[in-house]
């Protein structure tokens, strides 16, 4: 038996032998790259519970949803317009009626037409690669992939015979990684498709194609950047009368829940840089790449639009139905946050002008938000919005895969 | 959570207010549900280790798993031509179903000494931060707690070599940096924890 100051020893010798051989095996086996969402959380962030929320990807049916608590100012009236279209994100309208509907989790594009007061819905095209984007022209339908923008010719004649895709251009999404690599797509008023490349993550330095809204002419497939520092634009559309282009940004996470606001900008020109990943909101500088810089640089935002609300789809609203005071008004799809202990937005909102141009916004169509404490806080998000050519406003959900349609003057 | 927590109450609560709705007889399985127990079990408690249990996994993660199948991402020469035949309504009201189902008590004993190692790497590779720290899953993301332990190391060996269908590739990434012996210990862990809340 060892003398008793050896003995004592043994315990420590172990503690230190077992201290030493854990820390082998951690250094053995690095962790893993936490969730990418999760990107650019700080020390006090670690144990955080907010996540962002998937979509049902099954879609739900109306009748199980609490459709009645839609709500919009007197006047307006709300009901479900098409169901069964899961995943329904971006929508543009055809020559003929045809309202196409873009995915971003699912592989689908959907056709839903009209028959006789009863919508149907078609899955138009099958196994695309995100395709989110959607735009029509001259009989001629485009959908933006991650990786590439394609055409249908002639495609409201061949609902149920779709032709091949041509491709416009392709190559959009060279490294296939993680980020805000799905697409939103307007035609311009020059005749170019507009898409944004998003940021590849939630709060690091781009490559120039990255964080940017760029263009392409459909006819020579020669691209554009149209404007910088936009850390992802999901929706946009031109001024009816200035023909400037106005874009919905959306704002990094993980820096608080008041900060910084997703925005409403204005592109007065080609080759604004509008500050990701230096300073956001116009005003805030970023924690890490704010340092040395001055938000003097950047074009600031024309609106603030909440912290991360979520602005997906926005229109200009320029249809004969709804009272004249709604003319060349904004009405924007907040999708809602989740990096926020208070949710907010899951509503579209409207965007007014005063006499000197100065903006204002207020809710529209509300009642998506069940619980702003709870998880999940909604049941269903609103992801974008369309005139219809009698002046009515459609909004998708892709939560549930619906499209609701809101009428003025209607019984 | 808490969301979840006062809802799970509030049934409980109406449950016992009508007891007869407590315990639904053999005959209450819907039609649709009849195949799926012949392998996950009654009430979509696996006997088999490598087969999964569906008791109280979220409905949206079931739901997902369906059509994942249907879809072509997820590939399994049983579920693939079952998921085959079915619509997004018959996958929604599977995963209802199964949803509300009580789980089993686990029948895998953790070996003891892979208890702290296993919940040290639940927290080193991420687990915990979409599992929930009681690893009982939450909307899309399954009830890893009392799954059958086969089963979670086939799932975590394909997440690892990019063969297992990932929804939004956050388990890609997480499984990636895993060795074989912390899968092994994962699944040990894992299965062996109580699929419920105390």
């Amino acid at each position: 038996m060892l003398p008793a100051p050896f003995r004592s020893l043994i315990p420590l010798t172990c503690a230190l032998v077992c201290a030493l051989s854990a820390a082998a095996a951690q250094a053995q086996a690095p962790a893993a790259a936490p969730p990418s969402w999760q990107q650019g959380r700080n020390a006090e962030q670690e144990k955080s519970p907010l996540h962002p929320f998937a979509i049902e990807v099954t879609g739900r049916a109306a009748k199980l949803l609490p459709v009645d608590k839609l709500k919009a100012p007197a006047g307006f009236k709300v009901e479900v317009w098409a169901e069964g279209a899961p995943g329904a994100r971006s929508m543009a309208q055809g020559d003929k009626g045809t309202v196409f509907v873009g995915t971003r989790q699912l592989k689908d594009v959907y056709a839903i037409v009209d028959r006789g007061g009863k919508r149907e819905v078609k899955t138009l095209l099958k196994g695309l690669d995100s395709p989110n984007g959607i735009a029509f022209r001259r009989g001629t339908l485009y959908v933006a992939e991650r990786h590439r923008i394609t055409r249908y010719d002639g495609i409201e004649n061949r609902l149920d015979n779709p032709p091949e895709a041509k491709v416009v251009v392709d190559g959009l999404d060279p490294q296939n990684q993680p980020g805000h690599f799905w697409k939103f797509l307007a035609l311009g008023p020059d005749g170019k498709l507009y898409y944004n490349v998003g940021a590849p993550g939630n709060i690091v330095m781009p490559a120039y194609f990255q964080a940017a809204i760029s263009r392409v002419d459909p006819r020579t497939g020669v691209i554009e950047n149209y404007a910088q520092g936009v850390r992802n634009s999901v929706g946009f559309d031109w001024h009816p009368q200035t023909k400037q282009l106005w874009f919905t940004n959306h704002g990094r996470d993980w820096l608080g829940d008041e900060s910084p606001n997703d925005t409403l900008h204005v592109a007065t020109r080609k080759g604004q840089h509008f500050g990701y990943p230096y300073c956001h909101q116009g005003d805030t500088l970023d924690p890490e790449f704010g340092k040395n810089r001055d938000c003097k640089e950047f074009t600031p935002p024309t609106l603030k639009l909440g912290p991360h609300i979520a602005p997906i789809g926005m229109r200009f609203y320029t249809g004969k139905m709804f009272p004249a005071e709604y003319q060349n008004n904004i009405f924007i799809a907040m999708r809602g946050s989740w990096n926020r202990t208070i949710k907010h937005g899951y509503n579209v909102t409207r965007v007014s002008f005063d006499a000197d141009g100065k903006p204002k916004m207020e809710p529209f169509l509300t009642g998506f938000l069940t619980d702003e404490k709870a998880d999940p806080p909604m049941w269903g998000r609103p992801n974008d919005v369309m005139v219809m050519r009698d002046g009515s406003l459609l909004v998708s959900d892709d939560q549930n895969g619906v499209i609701y349609r809101v009428s003025y003057g209607t019984k | 959570m808490s969301g979840n927590r006062s809802a799970a109450a509030m049934l409980a609560a109406a449950l016992s207010f009508f007891p007869p709705c407590a315990a639904p007889a053999a005959e209450e399985v819907p039609q649709k549900a009849q195949a799926c127990i012949v392998c996950h079990g009654p009430g979509g408690n696996s006997t088999d280790a490598a087969m999964p249990s569906l008791a109280r996994q979220p409905a949206q993660f079931i739901a997902l798993q369906l059509f994942m199948f249907r879809e072509g991402d997820r590939k399994d020469p049983q579920m693939s031509p079952i998921a085959a035949s079915l619509s997004n309504a018959d996958m929604n009201e599977l995963a209802a179903y199964f949803s509300k189902q009580k789980p089993a008590a686990p029948s895998h004993k953790t070996a003891p000494e892979n208890a702290a190692t296993g919940r040290r790497l639940t927290e080193q590779h991420h687990c915990v931060q979409c599992h929930g720290p009681a690893l009982l899953g939450l909307q899309h993301i399954p009830r890893l707690a009392g799954q059958q332990f086969a089963y979670l190391r086939t799932q975590l060996r394909g997440f690892k070599a990019k063969t297992r269908a990932d929804f939004d590739g956050n388990m890609t990434s997480a499984a990636e940096l895993l060795s074989e012996g912390d899968i092994e210990i994962l699944a040990d862990y894992l299965s062996g924890l109580a699929p419920l809340r105390d």
